[in-house]
This record gives C-alpha cells, sequence and structure tokens, in this order.
C-alpha cells in the first residue's frame, strides 16, 4: 500500500469497525451483567448502564442452595425429593462449586500435563530412550482421531474405571488429548538446548531429575507456557466430556451450570442477568490468560492445528 | 550397570506416564469402539455379537440421515462464511502498519473464549424481543410490524443464526494460519508485481492467492473437520430445534448413547465420524507436510 494516499483512512476505518464488530457481544455481555432489571429488559436498549447493580453477581455466586431448598419445600411440602431437586435444578444454582470444580479440573490438567509431556519430551529428545521414534509417533498418533469420536468407549472405559462423575477422570482424559501438542512442544524446546549443558551438569554428578529442573526446564520456559496455556484452555473451555461424565450438581462444571440457567426461566431478567453474568465468570480466567500469555496462546492454539 | 543402560532405563521410566495414559484412554478406546459397534449392549449382562446389525439399524433410522444432512449443510454454509473473514482480516493484519498487532489481538480475542460461553453470550444477544441483534434487524425492518422477529422459528434462520457466531468466534483461528502462510511470500513478488504495474485487487489475485493455496487448504480443511464436530453451539443455541431440524451428527451421537442408551448404534456412528475425521485429517497432514 502506498503511503499518504487516502487508503490509509479506509485502512483504518476497516480496521476500527471490525474491532468495534468484534468487540461488541462481549461489551454488550458485560454492560447487560450489570444493568438493573429494567434497564436489562427494554425495548429501547441503552449503550451503557445508567444504574450499575451487582445482583446478578451475587445471586448466581452467593446462590444459597439451602435456602432454595426450603423455600421448594414449604411451596409443596408434599412432593417427593426427587420433585424438588428437579425443580431446583430447572431454577438454576449458584456457579460457586461449578466454578471451583472447573478450576480443580483445569489446575489438574495443567499439572498433570506439564508434568508427563516434560518427562515424555525430554526422555524422546535428550535421553537415549529405546524405540524413541517409535513412541513418538505413538504418542502424537491421536491427533488422527479427535476425542470426540471416542467419547462412547471412552463414557463405558470411565464406567468400567468407576471414574464417572470424578473430577480425575475429566483430568485424565484431556491429558491425554493433550499428549500430541505437548510432547510435541516440548520435544521441540529440549531440541533447541544444546547437549553440552547436560553433559556439564553430568560431571559435576547432578541426577538425571536435578538436570531436568534446574538446568533444561529454566531454558524451555516457552515451550513450558505454551503446554500450560493451551492445558488451561482445552480443559477450561471443555464442554462434552464435561456433559457425560459428570452427572451430579456438586461435581458439574461451570459451563454445564451456565446451561442450566439459561434452561430456567421463571423470572425473565433474572435468566439473561444471571446468564450474562455468569458467561462473563466464566470467560474472565480465560481472558486474564490471554491478555499476559498472548504469543503463546496463538502458538498453542494454532500449533494443535498445524502440528509437525 | 553400565551408564547407556541407566539412561536407556531412566528414558522408559520417564516416557511411561504418557505411554500408559495413552494407552488406557486413547488405544483402548479406540479399539473398543469398534468392539462395541459390532455388539449388543444390553443395560444387564454380557455383550453379544451382532455383526453388522447396529450399523444396519443406523443407517436405517431416518434420524441419522437426517443429522448426517444437516450437519454436511452447516459445514457447507459455514466454511465460506470464515474463510472470506479470515482472509479479510488476515490480509489487513498483514499490511505494514501501525496497529496490525492490536488488530491481530483483537480479532483473534473470541477464540479464547470457549464455544459454550460464546453461545450463551449469543444467546443473549438473540434472545426474543429484548436481544440487541433483534432489536437491530427489526430496527432494520425484519419481522414486519408485530415486531415479533424470533430467529430460532425455523431450522434455516437458526443454522444462519448459529454460523454468525461461529464465525464471530472462530475465524481468528484461521486467521492466524493465513498470517502464517502470508509471511512466508517473499517481497520479491510483491515488487515485481508493482514493477508490471498490476493494481491491488490484481496482485493479491494473481500473486498473493495463488502462493497462499498450502495454507488456505489448511484452514479449509480445518474448519470443515471442525465443523463436522460441531455440537456445543448446536446443544446450547437450538437444542437440536425446531423439531430436530439442527440436530449435529454429534448431538446424534449422543442422544443414542445416553438418552436411548443405544450403546452400539453410539459406537457406530462414533466409528463413522471417525472414520470422516480420519480421512480429513490426513489430507490435512498431507497438505502441510508437502508444503511447509
Amino acid at each position: 500500500m502506498r503511503r499518504y494516499s487516502s487508503d490509509w483512512y479506509w485502512y483504518y476505518a476497516i480496521n476500527y469497525t471490525l474491532v468495534i464488530i468484534i468487540i461488541f457481544p462481549i461489551y454488550w455481555t458485560l454492560i447487560s451483567s450489570f444493568k438493573k432489571p429494567s434497564e436489562l429488559i427494554t425495548s429501547e436498549p441503552t449503550f451503557y448502564p445508567h444504574d450499575l447493580t451487582l445482583q446478578y453477581y451475587d445471586q448466581i455466586w452467593n446462590f444459597d442452595r439451602l435456602k432454595r431448598l426450603q423455600d421448594t419445600e414449604t411451596e409443596d411440602s408434599d412432593s417427593a425429593g426427587v420433585e424438588i431437586e428437579s425443580k431446583f435444578r430447572l431454577d438454576g444454582e449458584g456457579v460457586k462449586r461449578p466454578f471451583i470444580n472447573s478450576a480443580i479440573v483445569s489446575a489438574g490438567t495443567i499439572i498433570l500435563t506439564i508434568i508427563v509431556c516434560t518427562f515424555g519430551g525430554y526422555a524422546l529428545t535428550v535421553l537415549k530412550t529405546p524405540l524413541k521414534n517409535f513412541f513418538f509417533l505413538l504418542v502424537i498418533l491421536p491427533i488422527l482421531i479427535p476425542g470426540i469420536s471416542l467419547i462412547i468407549p471412552l463414557y463405558k472405559l470411565l464406567k468400567d474405571l468407576g471414574l464417572t462423575n470424578s473430577h480425575l477422570g475429566l483430568i485424565l482424559i484431556h491429558t491425554c488429548g493433550m499428549l500430541p501438542l505437548g510432547v510435541f512442544m516440548m520435544r521441540n524446546a529440549f531440541n533447541s538446548i544444546p547437549s553440552s549443558l547436560r553433559e556439564v551438569a553430568m560431571l559435576e554428578g547432578s541426577s538425571e531429575l536435578k538436570i531436568i529442573t534446574s538446568v533444561m526446564l529454566p531454558l524451555a520456559i516457552p515451550g513450558l507456557l505454551t503446554v500450560m496455556v493451551f492445558a488451561m484452555y482445552v480443559s477450561w473451555n471443555d464442554y462434552i466430556y464435561a456433559f457425560i461424565f459428570i452427572n451430579s450438581p456438586e461435581n458439574t462444571m461451570l459451563n454445564i451450570s451456565l446451561m442450566k440457567i439459561a434452561l430456567g426461566g421463571s423470572q425473565f431478567e433474572m435468566k439473561w442477568g444471571s446468564l450474562t453474568a455468569g458467561s462473563i465468570v466464566s470467560f474472565l480466567p480465560i481472558i486474564i490468560f490471554y491478555t499476559f500469555l498472548q504469543q503463546y496462546f496463538v502458538r498453542g492454539v494454532t500449533g494443535s492445528a498445524v502440528k509437525e | 550397570m553400565s551408564r547407556l543402560r541407566k539412561e536407556q532405563l531412566v528414558g522408559l521410566l520417564m516416557v511411561s506416564p504418557a505411554l500408559i495414559l495413552l494407552a488406557v484412554f486413547f488405544l483402548y478406546p479406540l479399539v473398543n469402539s469398534f468392539y462395541m459397534s459390532f455388539h449388543k449392549w444390553p443395560l444387564f449382562g454380557k455383550p453379544k455379537w451382532v455383526g453388522l446389525d447396529n450399523y444396519i439399524f443406523m443407517f436405517q433410522d431416518e434420524r441419522f440421515w437426517e443429522s448426517l444432512k444437516f450437519t454436511f449443510v452447516y459445514t457447507l454454509t459455514v466454511t465460506p462464511m470464515l474463510f472470506v473473514v479470515a482472509l479479510g482480516t488476515a490480509l489487513l493484519c498483514n499490511a505494514k502498519a501501525w496497529g496490525t498487532t492490536f488488530f491481530r489481538s483483537i480479532y483473534f480475542l473470541p477464540v479464547v473464549m470457549s464455544f459454550a460461553t460464546a453461545s450463551y453470550v449469543w444467546l443473549w444477544l438473540y434472545s426474543e424481543m429484548y436481544g440487541v441483534i433483534i432489536y437491530a434487524l427489526e430496527f432494520f425492518g425484519f419481522g414486519g410490524e408485530k415486531k415479533n422477529l424470533n430467529v430460532w422459528k425455523t431450522g434455516t434462520s437458526s443454522m444462519w443464526a448459529v454460523n454468525a457466531m461461529v464465525t464471530w468466534k472462530f475465524s481468528g483461528i484461521q486467521m492466524i494460519i493465513l498470517i502464517a502462510g502470508l509471511q512466508a511470500i517473499r517481497d520479491d513478488y510483491y515488487e515485481a508485481s508493482k514493477l508490471m504495474g498490476a493494481s491491488r485487487w490484481q496482485t493479491i489475485w494473481n500473486v498473493t492467492l495463488p502462493l497462499l493455496r498450502p495454507s488456505i487448504a489448511l484452514a479449509l480443511i480445518l474448519s470443515i473437520a471442525g465443523s463436522i464436530q460441531a455440537y456445543e453451539q448446536f446443544v446450547i443455541m437450538t437444542r437440536g430445534g425446531p423439531s430436530n431440524s439442527t440436530k449435529t451428527l454429534v448431538m446424534h451421537t449422543v442422544d443414542m448413547g445416553f438418552d436411548y442408551f443405544k450403546l452400539g448404534p453410539a459406537a457406530s456412528l462414533g466409528v463413522i465420524i471417525m472414520i470422516i475425521l480420519f480421512v480429513l485429517t490426513v489430507i490435512q497432514l498431507r497438505l502441510f507436510r508437502k508444503n511447509y
């Protein structure tokens, strides 16, 4: 493009228009979650909240489970427990517990992925492991077959292992899904470290574990961060596994609990207020990651597509 | 024990967690999905060999063909939408100009949001009567006098509504792939085309796009493979409705397995999805290896 021409006005006009279009849904959700019900549900939408309220966040975060259950019981005291449970579910429940559950699963996935992929990548690069190339091919094999086509046998497997409705089951499945990208990234990271560093450390009598933690890993931090960010992305954003493998309200994941809010609708404005607030709550951790670790995000997310 | 021996053992020890995970949570389910698809799975008792019965049951099921057809229609409509936006933003971000890094990070922003969250967000934007998109559409005269526009009324309008969300959410990934391809094109080509007096559009059409072909193919395959796995966006936004007109293959599989408890046919559906995706990924990897 030539400089000092009207082209540049067009260039920035188009770009800023696109920026507005991209940002708008997020901005709209954010302001909706702070609007008072009367301002939220109106035929004349306002483009910034005139009256801020935290009531939806308060509602979804501090939802008092017992209190709600008692309210339902006093309403129709002779109905069976099952009915109370289902009614309670329809009205939507707090997202505090699901938020913590999702955080546990994400943290577990990140930690386990880093451990497994670091050791795996190290063994398949630096060490003289037998059958190295065969093992590496095996580890990246899942790229060819996305996990979504294996949900039925996976469900069967978790059931046989007694891991349905458990966070451990989800963590193991996410970690297994992370193996191709994780081992690949760590292998690349270790490959770029000169082998003389390890030899020096060995002469000093360091153990292999010591070499990994004090010599190799500090040099492999970009790879490590990419793996971490992508493990977070995969586990925090998962829906289908959480939906199928978890079936009790105590263990439910954040994304699934929002569905209960979306389905419930005794009070229209509370539903949309809660849903927008819930969406913001679920977006917040990942956007914080994105803000600080953006380049690793891009690398991880596209790396998952363009491996090899 | 010699040093080499020891190192080999340590190596095997270190790679074993990955291999165990892989064997239990990938290889075993992979083999088992074929085994399951050839057996009948009663709620109680042992599985029984039924040969191809599950596949026959599945192929005779009209819901399978409907979901297959819908999945293909969805794939064929959303792929061009994603591609046009991705190519446009990639070309914009590849210009040598101030602010491209900022624009790129904004265009990539919706990608990091989960499909589920994006669906909830757009559910509110599309909300009957009070959704801001509905409001805008009515403002421009859609929906008639009565102002009762509802995008979820028909299968077609539901699909386009979801397509718009997916385009917003997902074009960032393809944009990044295309930018990587654009950056690999050497400046000489542009200079040569400038010397020959080509206009900007001629340059894009005759120089950029042909050289970008490998990245374009990769982006398209990715989008197709992703669309065939579509689940969250439809489960959350349309719930398969109205009257099952927006049910995807994966949704049908999940229904079959966990609503009707027909594990055998569900497993055979999984095998079908696996084969489709396997073929696509093989093409994708071949494209990638050939050109980079």
